[in-house]
Parts: structure tokens; C-alpha cells; sequence
């Protein structure tokens, strides 16, 4: 049985990593009207390539994260590129094209990483993987507090870029509508090129994150895609805020219900489920859609 | 000189044929106005212009140079600007990022302070609402938000589309008010508008659509007294 406060900790921390992995979605769906399926595999790449800076290099997990980042990113651009560009263009909804083309993509990631890695299970063991501290009197794990901390970074830096450079304001002038940013001289292209590279870096550095906290094989990533998806709806694709208020209700209740309930840990991923199907039902529009209501009843 | 030959201008939406050979030059610092009824092919000859369309045949001669079937992008970054039918701001981004968005071609970039304090000269009402959202504007604080916006890209030739559309009586004098101080600065026009007696009064030539055709072209005082013009686009209310 855990209090309250040990609920909250953690599930501010787990609501990082959630928005980090979510963003990643966001901004590829935001500039193309493209679902990344491929999110998953991309994570699991990213625990892999990880795993290797580790054990080949010695490189500790958090710092590989400077070199996951912007290799991802890479990576991205040129899949993009390579495969993702010759799409046709995604019109309100994404196009059944785009989703067969991901999962596709994701297919052959994992393939690929069962033939480099095989299906062995692996696993980060850093000095500090059993070590915890207390906050505000909870234990929690040294990782997960990195985690927590490289989250919050890797979101500061997407909001800054977001908010002050020419590039970051044309990604957004493309999501909100990509007409008037064609008309203002913003080359789609090259944007949706750089967006895909962030959202595939989002990926690889959350992936890199999630390899401290889990064991993984090939297959890794499923759930936390899910997860992903859940947040999207509950928070919607656009507003930074909806994003955080959507992982934070997400974390919250995985959280609370493994606390404060008998749920087995096996269940913990029918709750991201459970939040996804209940949302689409009862309130489609998520949580801004929602407050949106609650707001109209209250006047 | 002449900064803009549109020649045998075909356009389609899908197999409906929207534009047919419409012709039309434009000189620069001239305002030239296109008017007909909805439907006539007016907002498709811009957008076409714009590079939001793709033309199936014909030449688009803009300061010499061919660019028929460019992106919208490239054109923009050559100073042809349109500011789109239905204002089409950035609703989560503020006043301010929209209008500093519009100045994203790189010529553009170096002189942005001082345009934006033209801007804000021009429109007051915008420097107040700065750090809003553009979304929550009302209808005619967008327009100019709009219009704002398209200015600051520099343009060698605006293209405006129906800028008055949807706004208060009071308003639509206000914005030809800032069109006519657009003007004065010497920015080439071309202006799609319902509104005929407010275009034809700004405008020194105008160019009549019907059904995809110019079907009538003249000086606009010319167009102000032609009785086609007068039956056809006139017939409610005057300037």
C-alpha cells in the first residue's frame, strides 16, 4: 500500500516519459497528418542503440542520449526522404496509405533487430540501476529520476525551438494550416522532413530512456505506443498543455490503480487501453473537448 | 513596366474546369481589381497565382521570369504574397508570431522590425492585441491581422482575396481605407472583391469574370458607368 504522495511522485515522473514518447507522435501528425506507426520500432532502435553505446563503448545511457538524439533525427530525415515523402499527401484524417507504409516500416525495424541483436532478452545494468533517493519521503529509483530529468529536458528544448526559431514557428505554421504557411514562403517539405527528424529523435531518446527501466527484445515498444495513443486522445495533438494533462491522467491512474487496487502488474496495460476506449466513447474530443463542455455547463 | 502577364490561363479543380483562357497584365504600382459573380473564377486566377494551384496551361510572366506551376513557397520568396479568402491565421499563435511569420522569405527578414512598426501604425488595434491569440480576433481584427501579415513578406505584387468579406459596413471602410494607404506606398494589387464599388473605386483597371471568361475589361471609372457593369454588379447600393 503506498500514500498519496508516492502515487503523485511517480506518476509525475512516469507523465514525463509519457509526454516525451507522445510528443514524438505529435509532431509528425501535427505538419503531415501522418499516425507513426513505426513510433514503436523507433523506441526499440533506440534501446538497442543504447544498449550498444553501453556495452560496446562504455557510454553511459543517459549521455548516449546526445548521440541517440541527433542520430535519430538523422535517421528520420532520411526515412523520410527515402520512403515516407513518396506518400500521397494525408488529407484531415491520415491516409490508409501512410498507415500500412509505418507499420510496415515498423516490421522491418524489428526484423532488423532481431537479426543484429536477436530475440535475447537485454537489459541496461548501470551502477546506479539499484540505487534510489527519497523525494518529498518517496523512494524512487536513481533512473527513474533521470529519466525524469532527461524527459524535462528534451521538452524544454522542443518547446524552445518551437517558440523562438524560424523553423520552430514554421513547423507550427504548418500544423495549424499549411496553406497560409505555403503562401508565407515555408517549404513544406524540407519542414516535413525536419518534423519527421524530431519525432523519430523523440522516439530514439525515449526508447534510450525506457532501456534504463526495462528489460527489452525486439518486440519492445508495443505497450508504450499504446500508451501514446491514449494520450494523444486524451490530450489532443496540438497544445503542449493538452499533451502534459493527458500523460499526467494517463500516469496517474497506472499509478493509483496498482497502489491503492489488487490489479495484477500484467494488467497495467489494459488501463491505457481501458482510458483509450472509454475516451473515444464518452468524449471524443478529450480533455480540451471536454473542459470545453464542462465550461458551456457552468455558464 | 509591366511586372505581371497572365496569358491563356487554364485551371482546374479535378476535371471541373474553374478558369479558361483568362489573360490580364498588370503594371507595377498599379491596382487592378477582378470582379464577378461567385463562382466566376476570380479566387481560382489568385489562387493560381499564389502557386496553391497548378495551372494546366498557359504563362504566368511575373518580372520576366516564367513561373507557371512553382510552389507556393517559391513565389512567395519572389514577393508574390496572397492573402487568402477566409484570412487563414495561425489560430494558437499570437498576433505578433503571425505577423512575424509572414516575414519568413529570407529577403525579408533584415527590414521586419521596421515593416512591423508600419504595420502597427497602420492598424493600432493590432499592437494591442499583440500577445493574443489570433484565433480568439473578432473578424475584422483578423483581417488586418491578414493583411498584416501578407505586408510583411514585402511584396512585389499582394494578392487579395475578398479582403472585405463577412465585415461590418464600418469595417469594409476601414480596410479599403488601409488598402488605399497600401497603395500610396506604391505595392502592386490585385484584388478579388464582392464588394464592386468599393474595388472599382480603388482600382485603376478592373477585369470582369464570368464563368471562367473575362468577358469585360476597362479603366475602373470606365466600368463605373458601363451599364453591364452597372446591371450586373452594381445594382445594390453605391459607394
Amino acid at each position: 500500500m503506498q500514500d498519496i504522495a508516492g502515487v503523485l511522485v511517480n506518476s509525475v515522473i512516469s507523465a514525463a516519459l509519457y509526454a516525451t514518447m507522445a510528443y514524438g507522435l505529435a509532431v509528425i501528425y501535427g505538419v503531415m497528418r501522418i499516425i507513426n506507426l513505426a513510433h514503436a520500432g523507433l523506441m526499440m532502435l533506440g534501446a538497442y542503440a543504447t544498449f550498444s553505446l553501453f556495452t560496446r563503448f562504455g557510454l553511459d545511457p543517459f549521455l548516449s542520449l546526445l548521440v541517440v538524439g541527433p542520430l535519430f533525427f538523422l535517421f528520420g530525415v532520411v526515412l523520410y526522404r527515402l520512403v515516407v515523402r513518396r506518400l500521397p499527401r494525408s488529407g484531415a484524417t491520415p491516409s490508409m496509405e501512410s498507415l500500412l507504409l509505418l507499420f510496415g516500416v515498423w516490421l522491418v525495424l524489428q526484423n532488423f533487430a532481431y537479426f543484429i541483436w536477436t530475440g535475447d532478452t537485454q537489459s541496461i545494468l548501470t551502477a546506479y540501476t539499484m540505487k534510489s533517493v527519497a523525494v518529498l519521503g518517496v523512494r524512487v529509483g536513481v533512473p527513474s529520476l533521470f529519466v525524469f530529468a532527461g524527459s524535462v529536458l528534451s521538452l524544454v528544448f522542443l518547446n524552445v525551438v518551437l517558440k523562438t526559431t524560424y523553423l520552430g514557428k514554421a513547423i507550427r505554421a504548418v500544423t495549424q494550416n499549411r496553406d497560409a504557411a505555403l503562401l508565407a514562403g515555408v517549404d513544406a517539405d524540407s519542414i516535413s522532413a525536419v518534423a519527421f527528424g524530431l519525432g523519430t529523435a523523440f522516439a530514439g531518446v525515449a526508447g534510450g530512456m525506457l532501456s534504463t527501466l526495462y528489460a527489452f527484445t525486439p518486440d519492445f515498444g508495443r505497450s508504450f505506443l499504446l500508451k501514446a495513443f491514449c494520450i494523444i486522445v486524451l490530450g489532443g495533438m496540438e497544445s503542449v498543455t493538452g499533451v502534459a494533462a493527458g500523460a499526467l491522467v494517463l500516469a496517474f491512474l497506472e499509478n493509483g490503480l496498482s497502489a491503492w487496487t489488487t490489479l495484477p502488474t500484467s494488467f497495467q496495460d489494459a488501463v491505457s487501453f481501458t482510458l483509450l476506449f472509454v475516451t473515444l466513447v464518452a468524449f471524443p474530443q478529450g480533455l480540451p473537448g471536454l473542459f470545453a463542455r464542462l465550461r458551456t455547463a457552468f455558464r | 513596366m509591366r511586372l505581371l502577364t497572365v496569358e491563356s490561363l487554364d485551371v482546374f479543380y479535378g476535371d471541373v474546369q474553374a478558369v479558361r483562357n483568362v489573360s490580364f497584365t498588370v503594371d507595377e504600382g498599379e491596382v487592378v481589381t477582378l470582379i464577378g459573380a461567385n463562382g466566376a473564377g476570380k479566387s481560382t486566377t489568385l489562387r493560381a497565382l499564389a502557386g496553391l494551384l497548378v495551372p494546366r496551361a498557359g504563362r504566368v510572366v511575373f518580372d520576366g521570369q516564367e513561373l507557371a506551376g512553382r510552389p507556393a513557397n517559391e513565389l512567395a520568396s519572389r514577393g508574390i504574397v496572397l492573402v487568402p479568402e477566409g484570412r487563414q491565421l495561425w489560430p494558437a499563435m499570437t498576433v505578433l508570431e503571425n505577423l512575424r511569420m509572414g516575414a519568413y522569405p529570407k529577403h525579408a527578414r533584415a527590414r521586419a522590425d521596421a515593416i512591423l512598426g508600419e504595420i502597427f501604425a497602420m492598424f493600432p488595434i493590432l499592437e494591442r492585441r499583440v500577445s493574443q491569440k489570433a484565433g480568439t480576433l473578432s473578424g475584422g481584427e483578423q483581417q488586418m491581422c491578414a493583411i498584416g501579415r501578407g505586408l510583411m513578406a514585402q511584396p512585389r505584387l499582394l494578392l487579395l482575396d475578398e479582403p472585405a468579406l463577412g465585415l461590418s459596413p464600418l469595417l469594409v471602410r476601414e480596410v479599403f481605407a488601409s488598402l488605399r494607404a497600401i497603395r500610396a506606398r506604391g505595392v502592386t494589387i490585385v484584388l478579388v472583391e464582392q464588394n464592386v464599388p468599393h474595388a472599382l473605386a480603388l482600382a485603376d483597371r478592373a477585369y470582369v469574370l464570368e464563368t471562367g471568361r473575362v468577358t469585360l475589361t476597362g479603366t475602373a471609372s470606365e466600368l463605373l458607368v458601363d451599364s453591364r457593369v452597372r446591371d450586373g454588379y452594381l445594382g445594390y447600393g453605391s459607394v
